[in-house]
């Protein structure tokens, strides 16, 4: 997609005028950040925040994996391993998860890739960090002042009469990060209706823009759903308002359908900004145009659709009736439908293209693999025969681990290496990226895929002991094995990412040679993202096929294939001449 | 190939933020994002509709009796004060379009006395409730009498739902207030934002707007229960 | 910027007045739906649901008064109509939670039936027995926070 060529003006000025302000050095003081309207340094904000509490769910899981390498336990008491496993998933999903791809990569690029300023309410987009922060300030404190033990679906009556822990205080603070996450789809929401640059129809946006839009539209429809539900039990612990209590007549499995009912959508919330930035990977680094871009786009909405309506599928051993257990299944496997869509067409895009190996792509194409075992696992979970057996052990766990690290922290990462540059306008290693990657790849499969293989033998989720069977320690230890390497490639990153701001090689605005209105401007982008408003005449992602065809047909015939030199029947002669290699070119 | 000489669009209209290219792309802008917050509002209270078909489906007796003890009067003069409120506010709107300052003070300041009226006249009821052991808990049906018959426990589920949404109701008619406090100030001491944009008059408009409707819901659903 | 065929659709100028004969007209009207509301709710069709019908549907109605004359969406663009359209779609889909209670009683019951309290059904009791009036000064089980 061509623009106006932001730099154009510049490649013949002198260095002062290349070295203008751009939105990280347009001013250092912290008040300047802390009131910003930018969404570029909100993003930047919401990276650091996440990080942090992606760090404290990273070691909580490290305790729990370390806690089960012994049948009997190692270190912890039974009621602080539900506390541990419990802060595991609220911080993950509610603090990471969910926020982490919009409210970052979102934030970041969607104004850029669509040729804005900035987003449509800037102060909103500020005011949702601060909730988003209050809100997992107050999970912190609920933590730490004695935690929480009833896991982060908080089924009632146990969270509501039962547990004696800190509910009340981290529902409060996950009704704020809902709040957070509302008012950063609205944004979304109207940012991607209104705030198009000319000639960027919808047909032109790229697909991470579809995907934020219809994961705007989950959030916005979603999230007062579990806001409330979630209130509801607020209101029961402290006003003695009786919702959803058995002993009154109050319906528990109620609370269920209303939990999952936003729940399962936020499977999608968390998981469709990963198919959109795994389109921009795929398309970008096999410089191909997206095989079936109407598809692509379109599947994003049909699995937004869709994940409203098979919530029940969380609910089959419930006492949820069994006729609707039925339609509910036979939902869920749709949704396999669009889903295929999309994996099918990275794949297609792949075919043929110009593949450039770089970190980002090595995440991508690990996203394919790994987001295909989680997809298709869940088939075995929507089955309704299956599920009985199935549910409530470690490959459920080992399930949703491969859709959520496999897929959205896949993503995150590889998005996170892609946008990089122009983040923060430095380059990084990118050889020791791409061992990262790899590293990452095998640490998560050697975690998770144990996990898949004892939970089908029968190891159920949240014990805290398994002295009863102490045959699936092998899986367990192979498994916190795996948790280690894991953690070790999601820190190396910490380090190389934050050696290229100190000594990196300073980025260009185009690094990757990628398609993109955000590449057509500097890096890192100044404060009104573009200096002038771009005009879109291109389509998206719109590679000339027959260069990249010959390009990649030019670096084969350059690559060593260990036949040169080779002559039927003269096998054992040495090469002749070395002038010869390169002349199949 | 061409740019937009003016990218920036400033100097055309004080009222315009800098991301936006002209007020009618900002005016829809808003708009569009106030509604899409009140399709959240939607979803929040519709949640709470949905628990309450189920149990009152569930028990239509009980609750029935139990509703008995609530205060149609009262309960219609709200509806009335809501609904009253509503047109101020929408003449207000008309007026902030006319920039009618004094129509807007005076609407504004009607639709204020009418939601302070409206709590008002919520916090006798809720008082009367509490004096009759109304409210869920251990001291729940002391007085039998004002459960006019019904099961002690559905009536408690009865009332642990009517005030958590006409509770949530009126937490929404607080920030009401607070809101449209705010756009009055604001109007009195003639702030260009308002005056010379009538979108964030509309916007106070649109929330109050569906303050009264969940209440038009509100009012048949937990006050004027039939006969089962 | 992008003067979509949406924007467009606004009209110049941004904004339709409403006449004023219009809203008091409105809101005259939402008095006279609340007034039968009450009225019809006294009334014996025979049958409450007729009741609870007539009373959503005048709900209904009123509701919409509201959004098309009061919150302006008779004037508003396509984008907003398709956006107040969307949340009372989807809040009607959530509906679809009651199709669980619904079409619980259909269940087959077999091998479920020996020696449950509830007289039988499913594994679980679907049918709540009468629950027991808490007795006064019984312990609270109910955490404070």
């Amino acid at each position: 997609m061509s623009s106006i060529p932001i730099e154009k003006g510049l490649e013949n000025s002198s260095p002062h005028q290349r070295e203008q302000a751009n939105y990280l050095t347009v001013d250092w003081s912290l008040k300047s950040w802390l009131t910003t309207g930018d969404h570029k340094r909100i993003g930047i904000m919401y990276l650091i925040s996440i990080s942090f509490f992606f760090l404290l769910g990273g070691i909580s899981a490290g305790l729990i994996r370390y806690e089960l390498t012994s049948p009997a336990g190692r270190v912890l008491e039974s009621e602080t391993y539900n506390k541990i496993f419990s802060a595991h998933g609220i911080l993950m999903i509610f603090t990471f998860l969910v926020v982490a791809i919009p409210a970052v990569f979102g934030n970041f690029l969607l104004p850029l890739m669509i040729g804005a300023r900035d987003l449509a309410f800037p102060r909103l987009n500020l005011m949702s960090w601060y909730l988003y922060m209050i809100g997992g300030t107050l999970i912190l404190g609920g933590m730490i002042n004695g935690g929480v033990d009833s896991g982060w679906t908080f089924y009632v009556p146990y969270s509501s009469m039962y547990a004696n822990s800190n509910i009340a205080l981290v529902i409060v603070g996950i009704f704020f990060g809902g709040f957070s996450s509302i008012t950063t789809g609205i944004n979304f929401i109207v940012t991607t209706h209104k705030m198009r640059a000319p000639g960027m129809t919808w047909f032109r946006l790229p697909l991470f823009v579809w995907a934020m839009y219809a994961t705007s539209v989950v959030i916005i429809l979603g999230t007062p759903v579990v806001a409330i539900t979630l209130l509801l039990i607020v209101f029961e612990r402290v006003f003695q308002l009786p919702i959803f209590s058995p002993e009154l007549g109050g319906d528990p499995v109620l609370f269920q359908h209303l939990f999952w009912f936003y729940s399962h959508p936020a499977v999608y919330i968390m998981i469709l900004p990963a198919f959109g930035i795994q389109s921009e990977l795929i398309a970008n680094f096999a410089r191909k145009r997206i095989f079936g871009y109407h598809f692509v786009a379109f599947s994003t909405l049909a699995i937004a659709g869709l994940g409203f309506l098979v919530w029940g599928h969380h609910m089959f051993i419930s006492s949820q009736s069994m006729y609707q257990g039925i339609v509910f299944s036979l939902i869920s496997f749709l949704v396999a439908v669009p889903s295929a869509v999309k994996i099918f067409n990275w794949t297609a895009t792949l075919y043929k293209g110009n593949i450039r190996l770089t970190s980002p792509m090595i995440y991508a194409l690990s996203f394919i693999g790994l987001f295909t075992v989680g997809g298709l696992t869940g088939l075995f979970l929507g089955s309704l025969g299956t599920n009985v057996h199935l549910t409530n052990t470690y490959f459920i766990v080992a399930h949703f681990h491969y859709v959520m690290v496999g897929g959205s922290l896949t993503a995150f990462l590889g998005a996170l290496h892609y946008w990089w540059p122009k983040m923060t306008g430095r380059l990084y290693s990118e050889s020791l990226a791409k061992w990262n990657a790899v590293l990452v790849f095998v640490g998560f499969n050697l975690t998770f895929f144990p996990q898949f293989v004892m939970g089908w033998m029968g190891m159920p989720r949240r014990y805290h002991y398994y002295y009863f069977a102490p045959e699936y320690q092998p899986y367990h230890l192979m498994s916190t094995a795996g948790a280690s390497v894991l953690a070790l490639g999601l820190i190396i990153p910490g380090f190389y990412l934050l050696k290229s701001l100190a000594n990196g090689p300073k980025a260009s605005a185009n690094p990757w040679g990628a398609h993109g209105l955000e590449w057509e401007t500097a890096s890192p982008p100044v404060t009104t993202n573009f200096e002038q408003t771009p005009i879109v005449m291109d389509e998206v992602y719109d590679f000339d096929p027959v260069l990249e065809h010959e390009q990649a047909q030019a670096r084969k015939a350059l690559e060593p294939t260990g036949y040169e030199g080779y002559e039927p029947g003269a096998l054992a002669e040495p090469k002749k001449d070395e002038s010869d290699l390169g002349g199949k070119s | 190939m061409a740019a937009i000489a003016d990218a920036h669009g400033h100097g055309h209209d004080e009222a315009l933020h800098h991301q936006f290219e002209d007020m009618d792309q900002q005016n829809e802008a808003y708009l569009v994002g106030m509604w899409t917050f009140l399709v959240t509002e939607v979803m929040f209270f519709g949640t709470l509709f949905i628990i309450y078909t189920l149990y009152r489906s569930m028990y239509q007796m009980d609750w029935y009796l139990a509703h008995e003890a609530l205060n149609i009067p009262m309960g219609g003069v709200n509806t009335i004060i809501l609904l009253i409120s509503s047109f101020t506010v929408a003449v207000a709107v008309r007026s902030a379009q006319r920039r009618e300052r004094n129509l807007v003070l005076w609407n504004l300041g009607i639709t204020l006395v009418c939601a302070v009226g409206f709590l008002g006249i919520k916090s006798v009821e809720y008082m009367e409730k509490f004096q009759h052991n109304l409210y869920p808990g251990p001291e729940f049906g002391r007085h039998p009498e004002y459960l006019h018959g019904a099961a002690p426990n559905f009536a408690q589920l009865y009332y642990g739902l009517y005030f958590g949404m006409t509770g949530l109701h009126a937490v929404h008619v607080i920030v009401g207030i607070i809101v449209i406090a705010y756009l009055w100030v604001k109007w009195f001491l003639n702030a260009k934002n308002v005056t010379l944009d009538y979108v964030p008059t509309e916007m106070v408009g649109l929330y109050w707007h569906f303050v009264d409707l969940v209440w038009i819901f509100l009012f048949p659903l937990m006050y004027l229960m039939p006969k089962p | 910027m992008a003067t979509t065929p949406l924007s467009k659709a606004a009209g110049h100028g941004g904004h339709h007045e409403v006449k004023f004969n219009h809203l008091f007209g409105n809101l005259l009207a939402l008095m006279a739906l609340m007034g039968i509301t009450i009225w019809a709710s006294y009334v014996n069709f025979g049958n409450s649901t007729i009741n609870n019908l007539i009373a959503l549907l005048i709900a209904s109605v009123k509701a919409c008064l509201v959004i098309w004359i009061f919150m302006g969406v008779k004037f508003a663009t396509p984008l907003t109509r398709l956006w107040v359209a969307v949340g009372f779609i989807v809040f009607i889909l959530m509906f679809g939670i009651l199709g669980d209670y619904a079409t619980r009683r259909f269940e087959p019951t077999a091998g479920w039936e020996l020696n449950r309290p509830n007289g039988g059904g499913t594994a679980l009791p679907r049918e709540w027995p009468p629950a027991k009036r808490p007795e006064q000064g019984a312990e609270n089980f109910r955490p404070r926070l």
